[in-house]
């Protein structure tokens, strides 16, 4: 019964990782391949990784991406959740509204985003003009004043994540309120608990486990994010939108490195491993 | 017969046997004609990769349309399979490294992906059946696109699209500001930009004087006035990095100085979300040194508000001499093909003088054959013979090292790139940065 999937799993999942990792450990430079062929050259591509200030740059970036990602977008699909489930007079309609992002191919968003935030032509940028919040107009994308650690254009990229994620996070969450018993809320609104009280030590704790699962799904997809960041900025401005999955694409595809880019790749795969064996583990228990 | 002998004949082929037996000759014999003709089908196939210029349905129909004339006249039948840009250069790649492959491509990166393949994949060599096919080369293509389909001396197939770019110009913006033609030279493009770039009262830019090309890849926008300046990137025979050198600090100089002396181009022009067409026909950009021929033609069909406010020039006259940047596709054989002769006869046939007026008639792109730029389909229009007239000027953006593809990668960590926004946008000391590019490069081609 199982075999197929086991199959698939093998050959799509496993495989390709396994062969990355057998390629991150060879010379695997195209340009050399006729010359020299693909010496096992053992850890040497990894040390060269490390020691590369971009690889640096997009593991920090990476890590920051994820943490604005997955917290933002978490924090707001509590509350998009709460809201979609309260009973009024066309629910339906604004659920489905609420999901209209979730339509929207992540290329596609990004290209309109691209648009929303062209510096010159951007109409969020006229809109402030106009209301008088700012004379001078915003570079989404391209200014490289950072504040803390996020600069402007991390900022507008996870802006478009979490616009993106925001209805899946929602609809996750709104499953998960849906299955929390009523009469645990009547009793509480009977002993006088207001509705953050409510929110606070009802809901949020009922809803852990779909949170615990949620955030791990959210971080896993926030390691190993691609399409957003690579169509808007191809990782720049200077790198500071540049994450280990588009560095790996351009080590493979750009630069002809196969080898430098499997190594990268070995290393989100490390990233995300543990994340994925707890997740799996612990699927794995509630089954049994 | 005797009747004891038709007796024990009828009794043994009986009607249901024979009905049987009949039965299985027929499905024999039609198995057999069927496995016959297909495996004759199969010999008169060949596979085409192409990808789409505009629109891919129509693309594909007009493919399909010269395939079954061709059919017609051969009895090969050519099928076609478009293949999206964005998965384009990553499909050639992997056919050089003995990845799925068709018979025939429609190809670019010969330099790279020939290299790459080291004469098992990819690419492959048509030289010893250049006499045979196609004879007359040199009088009916242009020399430049030639270069083009030549890698360490062997020819790879035919150069069929050309990548040209000349000026381009927002007329009303020019007349507004007192110019009655475009930019000469260096000198002029610098005091046009100038007085063309538009500020509002708190200082935003709302109309860019300049901008250095509408390439997407950066490194091709500043390749046309390295020439310009009297630069090369790399020795003829494609082993030393030439980029440390006078030509290269002129060029860099005046870019840096139109970004941040000038202040009349944008200095986010490298970022991936700049998008000088949408500029230009915003009315946000005035001029641009370098516009892709086929970006030019879509403003006919897609822009016709900014109709008559555009005009295209030859490429300006640089401290050296003027230089347009200009690239060719090229139809050719892959490495694995067994169907060497029905591949060829497919490339003679789309190489035929009509054929090719058929497909410049319906891309509007510029075509290295000769008689088909001399058509009237290419004297219609002023543009049109700007662009002829810029062929004139054509500059190979090929160079002959396979690690060409990556030096000129437009894309943080390309050798070129690095160089240029390290000195354009960042402002580094520039001896030090070309030092430093000049290293890297010459790595690269050391490589190979």
């Amino acid at each position: 019964m199982v075999a197929p999937a086991l199959i698939v799993s093998l050959l799509l999942g496993i495989y390709p990782v396994l062969d990355t990792f057998r390629m991150s450990l060879l010379q695997y430079d195209l340009l050399r391949i006729a010359k020299d062929g693909t010496p096992f050259v053992g850890v040497q591509n990894y040390l060269e990784v490390l020691k590369n200030p971009q690889f640096i740059q997009a593991f920090v970036n990476t890590i920051l991406f994820t943490l604005i990602a997955v917290t933002v977008v978490t924090t707001l699909g509590l509350i998009v959740s709460q809201l979609l489930n309260l009973e009024f007079r066309g629910r339906g309609i604004v659920r489905v509204i609420a999901m209209i992002p979730w339509f929207i191919p992540p290329v596609v968003a990004s290209m309109i985003w691209l648009w929303m935030f062209q510096t010159d032509r951007s109409p969020i940028n006229q809109v402030l003009r106009e209301t008088g919040l700012i004379s001078s107009n915003i570079q989404f994308l391209t200014d490289t004043r950072s504040f803390a650690f996020f600069s402007i254009p991390m900022i507008a990229v996870s802006i478009v994540r979490v616009w993106g994620g925001l209805p899946f996070v929602s609809l996750f969450l709104l499953a998960g309120l849906q299955a929390l018993p009523k009469d645990i809320y009547e009793a509480a609104k009977i002993d006088g608990a207001g509705q953050l009280q409510r929110f606070f030590l009802i809901t949020l704790p009922l809803l852990r486990p779909v949170l615990g699962i949620l955030l791990i799904l959210l971080t896993l997809g926030g390691l190993g994010h691609f399409d957003i960041n690579y169509v808007m900025t191809k990782g720049g401005p200077q790198g500071l939108t540049n994450l280990l999955s588009i560095l790996s694409y351009q080590q493979a595809f750009i630069f002809f490195r196969f080898d430098l880019a499997s190594a990268v790749s070995t290393l989100i795969v490390l990233l995300t491993a543990p994340l994925a064996i707890y997740y799996i583990v612990n699927q794995v228990k509630d089954q049994s | 017969m005797s009747d004891a002998l038709s007796k024990a004949l009828r009794k043994k082929i009986n009607r249901r046997r024979f009905l049987k037996g009949s039965a299985a000759t027929v499905g024999g014999l039609y198995l057999g004609a069927q496995t016959l003709g297909s495996a004759h089908a199969q010999a008169k196939n060949i596979e085409f990769w192409s990808q789409p210029y505009g629109d891919s349905i129509a693309w594909k129909r007009l493919l399909d349309g010269l395939a079954k004339s061709f059919q017609e006249e051969t009895d090969i039948s050519p099928r076609t399979e478009i293949i999206n840009w964005p998965n384009a250069g990553q499909t050639w790649l992997l056919a050089a490294q003995g990845g799925a492959h068709p018979d025939v491509g429609d190809m670019y990166w010969l330099h790279s992906n020939a290299g790459i393949g080291a004469g098992k994949n990819g690419p492959m060599p048509i030289t010893e059946y250049k006499e045979t096919y196609f004879p007359d080369l040199e009088e009916r293509f242009f020399e430049g696109a030639l270069v083009d389909v030549y890698w360490n001396g062997d020819f790879y197939g035919i150069p069929w699209r050309g990548d040209i770019r000349p000026q381009i110009v927002r007329t009303d913006f020019l007349a507004e500001a007192g110019f009655d033609r475009a930019p000469e030279n260096w000198q002029e493009i610098s005091e046009y930009a100038k007085a063309l770039t538009v500020r509002d009262s708190s200082g935003n830019v709302t109309r860019w004087g300049f901008n250095f090309g509408f390439a997407s890849n950066a490194v091709q926008q500043l390749m046309p006035y390295y020439w310009q300046a009297g630069g090369e990137f790399m020795s003829e025979d494609g082993k030393t990095a030439t980029i440390d050198n006078d030509a290269m600090r002129e060029t860099l100089t005046w870019m840096r100085d139109m970004v941040w002396i000038q202040q009349a181009v944008d200095p986010n022009f490298m970022e991936a979300s700049a998008s000088p067409l949408d500029d230009f026909v915003a009315g946000t950009l005035a001029m641009s040194g370098s516009i892709p021929d086929n970006n030019v033609r879509r403003f006919e069909a897609e822009f016709p508000e900014i109709n008559g406010l555009w005009e295209l020039e030859i490429p300006p006259m640089g401290p050296q001499n003027r230089a347009a940047y200009s690239g060719a596709g090229y139809w050719g054989l892959l490495y694995g093909t067994e169907k060497i002769e029905e591949s060829l006869q497919w490339i003679q046939f789309l190489a035929r003088d009509e054929n090719m007026q058929t497909i410049t008639e319906y891309t509007a792109g510029v075509s290295p054959n000769k008689h088909v730029m001399q058509s009237s389909f290419w004297k219609d229009r002023d543009w049109k013979i700007k662009i002829t007239e810029t062929l004139e000027f054509a500059h190979t953006s090929q160079y002959p090292s396979p690690a060409w593809a990556t030096i000129s990668a437009g894309e943080p960590g390309g050798i070129v790139y690095d160089l240029m926004f390290n000195v354009i946008v960042k402002q580094n000391d520039m001896n030090e940065a070309i030092a430093t590019a000049q290293a890297r490069m010459q790595a690269e081609l050391d490589k190979v």
